[in-house]
């Protein structure tokens, strides 16, 4: 089996400053991810498509040290 | 500076040719980058008489300093020109994520002279700078052009577009630029400076990484200001009573205030949140900056605008690029009956003042309707609505009639002729290509000078220099004037400047009539106001921020940790007032002389409001300002 690193989000924390956004150089997050108490109805990053290389820039440039690199394997 | 990318690209759009520039340090040192960047860039390669919608004139996109090394609220684009509304230096600053996009591709700006004989876009990403052909793109708004030409370049890197839309294309004279579907960059012309280019768009898709001296720090400061932002909380239900609020404040002497104070605003409600408070309080010019609040319904025109109504139509909430605040919002209009459009970002309050109770118009709706016509035409709602007010108060007392404005019966309130003004404004059709170039020279044509609001050319922002004696010093001395954002007491008394500064007098509690007095202790307010502003834009920081205070925002600390500097807040005090300094020489340069220019006599209170906050208010401006 092959291991591939994707980002896994914290958001407790997450401001939606979307600066992992800009960061990732393959397009691979968005800010599309609504929020679950609602009250400032802010979107949260995640993963909108299959092109993460696993490059972790994401979570290099997060400031408030909101994402970890998460193994995972290929059929999960 | 360990900050920036240390080059510029350069666009000839006649000739269809790039080249790159390295930019010395020593640039940067004396004038970091944004603001700073392209005034000394434009200063030195902008020949002197230049016509601004000619080959010559320069139109700059500029990074800045601290942008993308993880410094938050640090992620403005500010575009740069000779203004054709002013005949003197132009810009205009805009959040969104269109500014770490420019480093991104390897540059601290990006700088397009010339005139492409077809209409173009530029294309840039890690290895390739391309001018490609526009005509499909050409005649679009700005946000169905900028949804095309994402698709048209996926696949990767998502691209990120600064684009102009009709209004610019017709280079009207008050058009912006815009990215994030509406997001504008409004003020000085600058959409029509890169219509008259036939330059449609500009499409960036690099991944550089953007360097930082110590990225640690930066982090460390971002996260304490990220968790001070996260822990605001308001209690729920109070937007209804800001109007009231706004009572008491007219009422009040100035004071300082604490830094937080507009961030617990503007993260509720956004910018909206000033609208009540503006109308009741005299910050908010009414009927054309002609009314107290007693002559215009002023609670009930507050009450119209309770942000708590506007939060209820908000999808989501909209953050610019590296902010925790996150003051904008994107908003369901389809209960608009008369909106084609479903969505709209949240209208600031400039916007909402402009088209509301400047034009005596409680009907949120359209002013909600407006927002998005402007944004995706690429139209300034300052301008605009300081316009549009004019002409009905000439309509209102015959110096305009009927015919002349094309059947449209423009009275106070009338929304529906509002709408229909502002589409014949941005398609140049019949009288509204009268107004599409701004009310000063509307006047010119049709007269009622005495109710055409503009400094030195340019419509002023929405707050009422009789409320703030020393916004009528910057709106006057500022070399793109009109701008309400350079300095204002409120602001000064919420930044706590003489923290950093040696020479800053701390703010006080005082009457509101001493700021009427030319002293040098307003002098030296008015100079670290500016002083700071600069500073702020030639790091890429918001206005915002700016308003949150030394304490709160650390933009010294941030500039130390990000360049791998050590100087002291002095020292960059000194950066911000040669930033503003080479924007006066570039006025100087081009012959447009600061001294001629005057705020309209209605807004130095010649003759006084007969009612409310602002009765019986005349400033001494010209005394404040004088440049002998």
């Amino acid at each position: 089996m092959t291991a591939k690193k994707i980002p896994s989000f914290h958001y407790k924390n997450c401001v939606s400053c979307s600066i992992c956004v800009q960061a990732c150089p393959v397009g691979a997050l968005d800010l599309t991810r609504p929020g679950k108490s609602g009250r400032y109805r802010n979107l949260f990053p995640e993963l909108v498509n299959e092109r993460c290389i696993g490059c972790a820039l994401c979570a290099k440039s997060c400031p408030m040290e909101c994402i970890n690199m998460q193994a995972v394997y290929e059929g999960e | 500076m360990k900050s920036c990318m240390g080059k510029v690209l350069k666009v000839d759009l006649t000739a269809g040719t790039t080249a790159v520039e390295k930019i010395p340090d020593e640039v940067y040192e004396a004038v970091l980058s944004g603001k700073g960047l392209g005034a000394w860039y434009l200063y030195k390669n902008i020949p002197a008489g230049a016509d601004p919608l000619g080959p010559d004139n320069i139109l700059g996109f500029c990074s800045g300093a601290l942008t993308g090394t993880g410094t938050f609220m640090a992620g403005r684009w500010t575009v740069v020109c000779k203004s054709p509304l002013t005949g003197g230096w132009g810009d205009a600053n805009c959040g969104g994520v269109f500014s770490p996009a420019i480093k991104q591709c390897g540059y601290d700006a990006i700088f397009i002279s010339g005139i492409s004989d077809k209409p173009v876009y530029l294309y840039c990403n890690n290895s390739k700078v391309e001018i490609r052909d526009a005509s499909k793109y050409w005649g679009l708004d700005a946000t169905e052009a900028e949804n095309r030409l994402r698709e048209d370049n996926s696949g990767g890197k998502i691209p990120r577009i600064a684009v102009i839309g009709q209004a610019g294309e017709n280079v009207s004279l008050i058009s912006g630029i815009c990215n994030e579907g509406g997001r504008i960059a409004a003020r000085s012309g600058v959409g029509a400076v890169m219509g008259s280019k036939r330059l449609k768009a500009v499409v960036l898709a690099g991944s550089r990484p953007i360097p930082c001296a110590d990225p640690d720090a930066v982090k460390a400061l971002s996260k304490e200001l990220g968790r001070k932002v996260n822990n605001i909380k308001i209690p729920k239900g109070l937007g209804g009573a800001i109007w009231a609020a706004g009572i008491g404040m007219g009422k009040m002497p100035a004071m300082p205030l604490d830094g937080s104070m507009t961030s617990i605003l503007f993260r509720e409600w956004g910018t909206p949140s000033n609208t009540p408070l503006a109308i009741t309080s005299g910050d908010g010019p009414l009927k054309n900056w002609g009314a107290g609040p007693g002559e215009v319904h002023g609670i009930k025109l507050a009450m119209a605008y309770n942000p708590e109504k506007i939060n209820k139509t908000e999808e989501a909430k909209y953050h610019c690029y590296s902010c925790p605040l996150g003051c904008g919002g994107r908003l369901d209009i389809t209960g608009v009956p008369y909106s084609e459009f479903y969505e709209t970002h949240k209208p600031e309050y400039e916007t909402l003042q402009a088209f509301g109770p400047l034009c005596v118009n409680g009907d949120l709706g359209s002013v909600l309707y407006l927002n998005e016509i402007l944004n995706r035409a690429g139209m300034d709602s300052i301008s605009a609505g300081n316009t549009v007010a004019w002409a009905i108060e000439c309509y209102e007392n015959g110096i305009l009639t009927k015919e002349q404005t094309d059947g449209l019966e423009l009275k106070w309130g009338n929304y529906e002729a509002e709408i229909e003004l502002i589409r014949k404004m941005i398609a140049r059709e019949g009288f509204g290509n009268d107004l599409a170039d701004g009310v000063k020279r509307a006047s010119d044509k049709y007269g009622g000078k005495e109710y055409a609001m503009h400094v030195g050319g340019q419509e002023p922002g929405m707050h009422d220099t009789r409320n703030d004696p020393q916004l009528g010093i910057h709106m006057v001395a500022e070399p793109a004037p009109g701008k309400h954002t350079i300095g204002m007491a409120i602001q000064y008394g919420a930044m706590s400047l003489c923290d950093i500064c040696s020479w800053a007098p701390p703010a006080t509690i005082h009457s509101k009539k001493d700021d009427l007095e030319a002293t040098e202790e307003m002098a030296l307010i008015s100079k670290a106001n500016a002083c700071y502003s600069m500073l702020m834009d030639g790091m890429g920081s918001c206005y915002y921020a700016e308003m949150m205070g030394v304490h709160m925002y650390k933009a010294i600390e941030y500039i130390n940790a990000a360049a791998g500097w050590n100087y002291d807040g002095d020292h960059y005090m000194e950066v911000g007032a040669r930033i503003q300094t080479l924007r006066q020489l570039f006025n100087v340069k081009h012959g447009y002389e600061p001294s001629k220019v005057k705020l309209p006599k209605r807004m130095q209170g010649m003759p006084p409001l007969r009612t409310g906050p602002l009765k019986g208010v005349t400033l001494k401006n010209e005394e404040q300002v004088a440049t002998d």
